[in-house]
């Protein structure tokens, strides 16, 4: 059967430019936004114009400035550096901690939709619990109840996030197995005598990754203002650490007088925010597309 | 031919449909034509077209297909120009079309009664959604029941015969001149499949409607078809009266198609050669699209375009060699039969299993009592229709379901009830392999990683030694080593479940529970396959328990056959005694629902009295549906086991004598077929 070509092979680098264009427009500018807020957080630390934490920059609640975009705090420190210093921060704490979620998500939630029984009904129970506490709430007990010494510890946070995660995940990873489980290969590893670890593993995990990514994205979409939050109730980092939530928590008082102090980290904030909404819905676009196409 | 005699023309069709980046012709070419009132059979392989030349007769269009050039005319209307608005006129009211899954066709939430007056209501035959009279008059026409009751009910509630009985009604309902059938009993057991057939030759008597009937099955098509068109790979190679393409097939993939249908009546009669190879679409070379797996092909076909060419009163062929070919006889096939079974150790035992789903007293009995033994290297069949309980047996012996009563023992050895509870070594030697290939293979591993799964957990093999192995299987199911690198979605169906019999050689076991392994195969590669279990079964000696519904390839593969009904072992012995009389009477009426080419069915079969098997009650599970019922016997007391020659036993009123005077076999009527 022949199949007629739309247009003739040409070279590599056009061949990129179609599939670029093939991709949803949200997909494209998210990854924008997110490669200029990769940019700033790797290489930020190297050509901010001043240290997080150096102070006399300038005359304090000066206000904007070409020297100084993001204006002035009361200590006397640059917002901008500031900002850009905690941009890496900001990242890697939202990033990880919603990988360690999906993992803990993804285990349980797939283990649970193969074993089912009193096990999987346990842990659902379980699960719901911990879903009907609003996640500011069940973060905030989180903390309190890891005590005084251990706050402002970033691992903390992580942790945190990916305890506000998991559950929800899980859900996701759970329906994910029970459909996946009642295909006959997973029957087959079963007669086999295969271990449920094994089974998860093996059979459930590769063909419910489609699913887990586009959670994974969409959670992370998300956690940059879990951390925030945290940061600006005072639960999250300490100061000095340039981090956005907690800038904005001590820039508050400030908002009247010269407010691009507070508006500065919320503009990265949400510009991040909105980047990662747009790439992770735009992403979800094409494997839901590539996911479709592949089941059949 | 003229134009005004015809019913239907198809000129020169081709459509495309969109692949990848461009258009991929699906139908090239096809002409052919019907008169009113005749029956024209449409066959091929799966992937030739021919579902795709049924939806042209509706006048399907969608984005993603488009009809290149060529038209279709019914009474001399061209379909293919016509407007949405004077299609949806003429269709469901003068050409109407029967699906092919009849469950997925009716609406789960319309009562059965106003489902039936959907067309009629939407062609204004009828003013009111619950006309009785119009309800009553299909109902009847189609054999169904026309109480109210039944009328009531949601289509879940019937069998999926009656399901398919309701879409022939709602078809046949404004009384259209074409019906076009799209595999219309695929998804039925062979009795069902029989008494749709005889409705449909008995409705086209009674009405005179032309019908289109488009299957994979050319056995089953010779029993209702005028003329049959022969497609492959969208293009029609031959056209010829029914019983002219199985008399004198001229095409050479017609004679292989008709080689590959398995025969339930002579094992020795001399046969052509099956199709070998598989049709691969991108692969095509620019003549004649069957060369690259033809006996004959010359240099020329391959080069050169073949157009289908009259070569006798309404007989085309597509081939310019078709004077001079003649069929290559097929191998002889080895005898199934070992012979010395007697002596041979029993590596299952199967003793008074029972399987009930629910609540042991009052569940539902899926499996009563069943006994048998399977010998060490010996092919066991399993015979009955859906929801007999041959799967459900299977799962018992596999520990997936757990038995109610009785034991399963493994060369002596009692088996646990659930498979968490065996012990490796017994989970070896049970290996399952599935129905659907497509399902038993994990889509996002290489089918390296498939097979090397037993091969670690049974014998801790890796590396080097594991590769061998793997190798070493795939050789065993005919496939190259090169396969171990691909992925399930590279490879087609027959592959596929290649690999899977593979993936359950590697665990070197002593038993294979093969559930319907063929039933979702194409006949030549099912043909195919059938000749891989032959030879492993040679050359391994393992043991198989083979269920099938399809009682022409286990009357060719079986050394044992077990006939099922309802739950409860109706007959089993030696296939020789199972497929020669005395016969129960439930085996008998299998064996004669069974399609054989160019024998029609004698008289319309009476419509079935009752269809559910009449589990847990007093007397026989078959009583009511038997069409030689003694009397009232048969549902007060249950029958006697008998024991007849040759390890034979049935379980029937009527004594083996009696039996043997009610059937004999082969049928005088039927005449050989000079293939």
């Amino acid at each position: 059967m022949a199949i007629e070509q739309v247009s003739a092979p040409k070279q590599t680098s056009f061949r990129y430019r179609v599939l670029w264009r093939q991709t949803p427009q949200s997909f494209r500018i998210g990854l924008i936004v997110l490669l200029v807020h990769l940019i700033v957080a790797i290489t930020g630390p190297f050509w901010a114009p001043y240290g997080f934490s150096q102070m006399g920059t300038g005359i304090p609640l000066s206000g904007m400035s070409w020297t100084h975009p993001f204006g002035i705090d009361q200590l006397g420190r640059d917002v901008f550096s500031r900002v850009v210093h905690g941009s890496h921060i900001v990242i890697l704490l939202s990033l990880s901690g919603t990988a360690i979620g999906l993992l803990a998500g993804a285990v349980l939630g797939l283990l649970s939709g193969y074993l089912g029984g009193w096990f999987d009904n346990l842990l659902q129970r379980l699960l719901e619990a911990l879903i009907s506490i609003p996640f500011l709430v069940l973060a905030l007990i989180a903390i309190a109840s890891a005590g005084p010494e251990l706050s402002g510890n970033p691992i903390l946070v992580v942790l945190v996030v990916a305890l506000v995660y998991a559950p929800r995940i899980a859900r996701i990873a759970r329906a994910a197995a029970m459909d996946i489980a009642t295909r006959d290969f997973v029957t087959v590893a079963r007669l086999r005598g295969e271990s449920a670890w094994s089974v998860m593993r093996r059979e459930l995990l590769p063909n419910a990754t489609g699913v887990l990514l586009v959670e994974f994205a969409l959670r992370a979409g998300y956690a940059p203002v879990l951390v925030g939050s945290l940061g600006f109730l005072g639960f999250g980092l300490r100061p000095p650490t340039p981090e956005w939530g907690l800038m904005i928590s001590e820039n508050r008082a400030l908002i009247i007088i010269t407010p691009i102090t507070v508006l500065g980290p919320g503009l990265a904030l949400a510009s991040l925010v909105v980047g990662l909404n747009l790439f992770t819905e735009g992403l979800a676009r094409i494997l839901g597309r590539t996911v479709r196409l592949g089941n059949q | 031919m003229t134009g005004a005699q015809q019913l239907l023309e198809v000129r020169n069709l081709s459509v495309g449909y969109r692949q990848g980046g461009g258009w991929s012709r699906a139908v090239d070419d096809v002409s052919f034509s019907l008169r009113p009132g005749e029956v024209f059979g449409l066959v091929g392989e799966s992937g030739c077209g021919k579902s795709t030349v049924a939806l042209q007769l509706l006048g399907f269009r969608h984005v993603s297909m488009r009809l290149e050039h060529g038209d279709v005319r019914f009474k001399s209307q061209a379909l293919t120009s016509m407007s949405r608005r004077e299609l949806d006129e003429l269709r469901g009211d003068r050409i109407a079309f029967v699906p092919q899954n009849p469950t997925t066709a009716l609406n789960p939430g319309i009562r059965i009664g106003r489902q039936l007056t959907e067309t009629m209501l939407a062609h204004g035959r009828v003013k009111n959604a619950e006309d009785a009279g119009a309800i009553v008059g299909i109902l009847k026409l189609v054999g169904l029941p026309v109480d109210p009751g039944f009328q009531r009910r949601y289509p879940h509630q019937l069998s999926g015969g009656q399901q398919q009985r309701v879409c022939i009604a709602m078809a046949l309902a404004c009384d259209p001149d074409l019906l076009v059938l799209d595999e219309p009993t695929t998804g039925l057991d062979v009795t069902t499949q029989e008494q749709i057939i005889s409705l449909l030759s008995e409705l086209r008597v009674r009405i005179g409607v032309a019908m289109l009937y488009v299957t994979h099955d050319l056995a089953l098509l010779s029993q209702i078809a005028d003329r049959i068109g022969v497609m492959y790979a969208g293009r029609m190679v031959e056209i010829a009266p029914t019983d002219e393409i199985f008399l004198r097939p001229r095409h050479p993939y017609t004679q292989g198609l008709i080689a590959s249908i398995p025969v339930i009546e002579d094992l020795s009669m001399s046969r052509a050669r099956p199709l070998r190879g598989l049709l691969r679409r991108r692969e095509l070379p620019p003549g004649c699209p069957f060369a690259p797996r033809c006996d004959h092909a010359l240099e020329q076909c391959v080069a050169e375009r073949q157009e289908l060419e009259t070569i006798d009163d309404a007989r085309a062929v597509a081939c310019w060699r078709w004077r001079e070919i003649a069929p290559v006889p097929a191998e002889p096939a080895p005898p199934a039969g070992v012979g010395t079974l007697a002596a041979r150790a029993a590596v299952l035992s199967v003793d008074h299993v029972s399987v009930i789903y629910g609540p042991k007293s009052r569940g539902f009995r899926a499996v009563s009592d069943a006994s048998f033994e399977i010998k060490e290297g010996e092919v066991f069949a399993l015979v009955g229709e859906s929801g007999s309980g041959k799967s459900t047996l299977a799962r018992a012996i596999s520990g997936l379901t757990a038995p109610a009563t009785g034991a399963i023992m493994l060369r002596g050895e009692k088996l646990a009830d659930t498979v968490r509870h065996r012990s490796d070594q017994q989970r070896r030697l049970i290996q399952y392999i599935f129905q659907n290939p497509d399902a038993s293979l994990n889509p996002r591993a290489r089918i390296g990683e498939a097979i090397a799964r037993p091969l670690v957990h049974f014998f801790k093999m890796e590396g080097a030694a594991a590769r061998a192995k793997i190798a070493d299987a795939l050789g065993d199911v005919r496939l190259d080593g090169s396969y171990q690198e691909r992925f399930p979605d590279q490879l087609s169906g027959g592959e596929r479940q290649r690999v899977a019999i593979a993936r359950a050689l590697a665990a070197k076991p002593a038993l294979l529970l093969c559930d319907e392994i063929l039933s979702a195969l194409d006949v030549s590669v099912q043909a195919n396959i059938l000749t891989l279990l032959r030879q492993l079964k040679s050359e391994h000696g393992i043991a198989m328990l083979f269920i099938s519904h399809d009682l022409a390839v286990v009357r060719m593969l079986a050394d044992h056959v077990c006939v099922l009904y309802g739950g409860e072992v109706m007959e089993i012995g030696p296939r020789e005694q199972v497929f020669a009389p005395p016969f129960h009477p439930y085996t008998h009426s299998l064996l004669h629902a069974v399609p054989v080419p160019l024998q029609r069915p004698d008289k319309p079969s009476k419509a079935p009295k009752a269809t559910e098997p009449r589990r847990g009650e007093a007397g026989c599970v078959y009583a009511g549906r038997c069409p030689w019922q003694v009397g009232s016997i048969c549902e007060t007391e249950r029958p006697p086991w008998r024991e007849g020659e040759g390890g034979l036993g049935l379980r029937c009123h009527l004594t083996l004598d009696q039996l043997n005077a009610r059937a004999a076999w082969p049928p005088t009527t039927r005449e050989g077929i000079a293939v």
